[in-house]
């Protein structure tokens, strides 16, 4: 990186961070500092909702998901409409009639203490839990890429949000999210529009989609029934809507930032914004993707993405050649295709591009032998679909747009980060500090609790992050965590909106029994991680439905509380 | 007086403030009939370069 790309990285962030702490200088009160003044218009909660779910790594990592898998991975974002218009229509009034700080109050006052206890303890565990993963996913991957010291990233990108979040609260951080946001489109557009600059001039857009739809990087929809396929239609329609359900509508990180608005209206608008937006921007990006995988069958790529000099140096010099003799090979093949497509000689067109792809199997097993080899000289989890993009933008972007992609993944992990830690401080506030400690919870002790909650969640993330590196499949590990609990979470919610006959006694036996039978198929079952959400829900109402003649007999079911 | 106030109150809830679509409803179909138009376009391109 040059000084000029330094200017624009720490520029861009100490001067959206500033503002946040000006811009909320005068949060006093309780209300204002979770919920903010109250006048956020539908616009900046749609971002503020986009901002808080597309996290560094999403904009790292997503594209290198693209080059290396195709499209295929955005049907999980398929069940998001229908998730978002049940949320708007069911669960945000009823948020809003209640008032409620955070979502687990409204299981208190639709069951009971233990249950609310119980499902912002399930949100604390998970949401805690992965919280240092937001600042070490991007952490680990720009400083392996530029060799800076990797707790200094921590600390310092770690510190920054903090102070914002812990100082200005939710207004705080929706201010900063809408520039945070600012910043990473205007980095994605340049690279995209810099990237289509780069590639052949003789490869027009049919060209490029026929040689990117060889090599199956455009089957973005898949019919297949097999409960073992990650990504298809119908684990995306209907395991995505209950993995999004849970989300958006239970988790308190995203709740926390549709509450805040103006009126029911605005916070409908915000959620509607995010559900026709979500497809299309997730399509450009891993988009982006693909048309790196066609740039680099023409530019050749690095044998490892994102390995170290160290590790470099592991690989044997026989996999070098055969990886760059492969590679020159399937380049000649496709520009055969290419002059044989372009004349109309289907046949000779057809044998280029099979050629082609024979060369490139070849190359790709190399990168692959050589990723063995340099693991086994340094240790290291490292994924490729991280580095892929990040080595496309050092490599072939000018300076300055360097400097403003890298403001866009920091921009990225400090919303994210920072909507986490808002809902983490709020939640241990409202839902166990206040609720714990009784008449001694004045509106000024929980503000100076809530802050305090905050900046500690903060200094938590920090410390897990330090030593997250200790963990192997740490991201894999807590997204599963995350799909675990999420059925559960839902499932109390469900029954509290749908099912008015079960009491708290049923609803929290029930969620526990739910909760040990997904635990339990987790275990023993390898289907995608999707239909748990599922699975876990559908167990919590059957479970608490099946417990409520049992353990409802002597207590009074508090259905009207919500209606 | 009272059946009318009702239904009133009902309907300014059910308004988007929206010049077009002016009800919730409206709003929720226009949504699901931009993600039918994104999953077609979408099978579309599976079809034809998958």
């Amino acid at each position: 990186m040059s000084p000029l790309d330094y200017i624009v990285l720490v520029g861009s962030m100490l001067t959206i961070a500033g503002y946040g702490i000006w811009r909320t200088r005068d949060r006093r009160s309780l209300n204002s500092y979770l919920k903010g003044a109250g006048k956020t218009p539908w616009w900046a909660i749609g971002l503020s909702v986009m901002a808080t779910q597309a996290s560094a790594i999403t904009f790292l990592s997503t594209p290198g998901q693209g080059y290396l898998g195709g499209l295929g991975f955005l049907q999980i974002y398929f069940g998001m409409p229908l998730a978002l218009i049940t949320i708007a229509a069911v669960f945000l009034p009823i948020y809003r009639k209640l008032n409620v700080y955070t979502a687990y109050e409204f299981l208190g006052k639709r069951f009971d203490k233990k249950t609310r206890l119980l499902g912002a303890g399930l949100f604390l565990l998970q949401r805690g839990l992965g919280a240092g993963l937001t600042i070490y996913a991007p952490a680990i991957v720009l400083t392996t890429v530029f060799g800076w010291p990797l707790n200094f990233t921590i600390i310092a990108s770690g510190l920054v949000v903090v102070v914002y979040t812990a100082l200005g609260g939710s207004d705080a951080v929706t201010v900063t999210q809408r520039y945070q946001l600012g910043v990473i489109f205007a980095g994605m557009v340049a690279a995209f529009c810099l990237l289509i600059a780069k590639l052949p001039h003789e490869l027009g857009i049919g060209d490029t989609f026929a040689l990117a739809g060889g090599f199956h990087k455009l089957n973005a929809v898949s019919f297949s029934t097999d409960l073992h396929e990650r990504y298809t239609i119908w684990s995306g329609i209907i395991g995505g809507t209950f993995l999004m359900l849970s989300y958006f509508g239970t988790d308190q990180s995203q709740v926390q930032r549709y509450i805040t608005g103006e009126s029911l209206r605005e916070s409908r608008l915000g959620l509607m914004f995010n559900a026709v937006c979500k497809i299309p921007m997730q399509f450009f990006i891993l988009l982006l993707g693909v048309l790196l995988f066609v740039f680099y069958q023409f530019a050749q790529p690095p044998l490892v993405f994102g390995a170290t000099r160290g590790q470099e140096a592991g690989v044997m010099p026989a996999t070098q050649t055969e990886f760059s003799a492969a590679h020159a090979e399937a380049r000649q093949d496709l520009e055969t295709w290419l002059k044989a497509r372009h004349a109309g000689d289907a046949s000779a067109a057809s044998a280029a591009f099979g050629a082609a792809v024979a060369a490139h199997t070849r190359w790709e097993k190399a990168q692959d032998d050589a990723l063995r080899q340099a693991r086994k000289r340094s240790k290291t989890t490292a994924n490729v679909a991280d580095y892929v993009f990040i080595t496309f933008i050092l490599e072939q972007l000018p300076h300055g747009i360097i400097g403003l992609l890298v403001a866009a993944f920091f921009g990225a992990a400090l919303s994210a980060k920072a909507a986490e830690l808002n809902a983490l401080g709020s939640s241990t506030t409202i839902d166990f500090y206040r609720l714990l400690a009784g008449p001694r919870a004045t509106e000024k002790a929980c503000l100076t609790a809530s802050r305090a909650f905050t900046a500690m969640w903060g200094l938590v993330a920090i410390a897990f992050a330090l030593y997250a590196h200790l963990v192997e499949n740490l991201i894999q590990a807590v997204n599963i965590l995350g799909s675990i609990f999420y059925g559960t979470l839902l499932g109390l919610f469900v029954v509290g909106f749908f099912v008015r006959r079960v009491g708290g006694h049923a609803i929290f036996w029930g969620a526990l029994l739910a909760q040990g039978l997904v635990c339990a198929l987790y275990f023993n079952l390898t289907i995608s991680y999707l239909w748990f959400p599922l699975i876990g829900c559908a167990g919590c109402v059957i479970f608490s439905l099946a417990l409520q003649p049992v353990l409802g007999t002597n207590e009074t079911v508090k259905g009207e509380a919500a209606a | 007086m009272k059946e009318a106030v009702a239904p009133e109150n009902s309907e300014r809830e059910e308004e988007t403030g929206l010049s077009w679509p002016r009800t919730w409803r409206g709003i929720y179909f226009l949504v699901l009939g931009s993600f039918a138009l994104w999953v077609g376009l979408l099978i579309l391109l599976t079809d034809a370069f998958g």
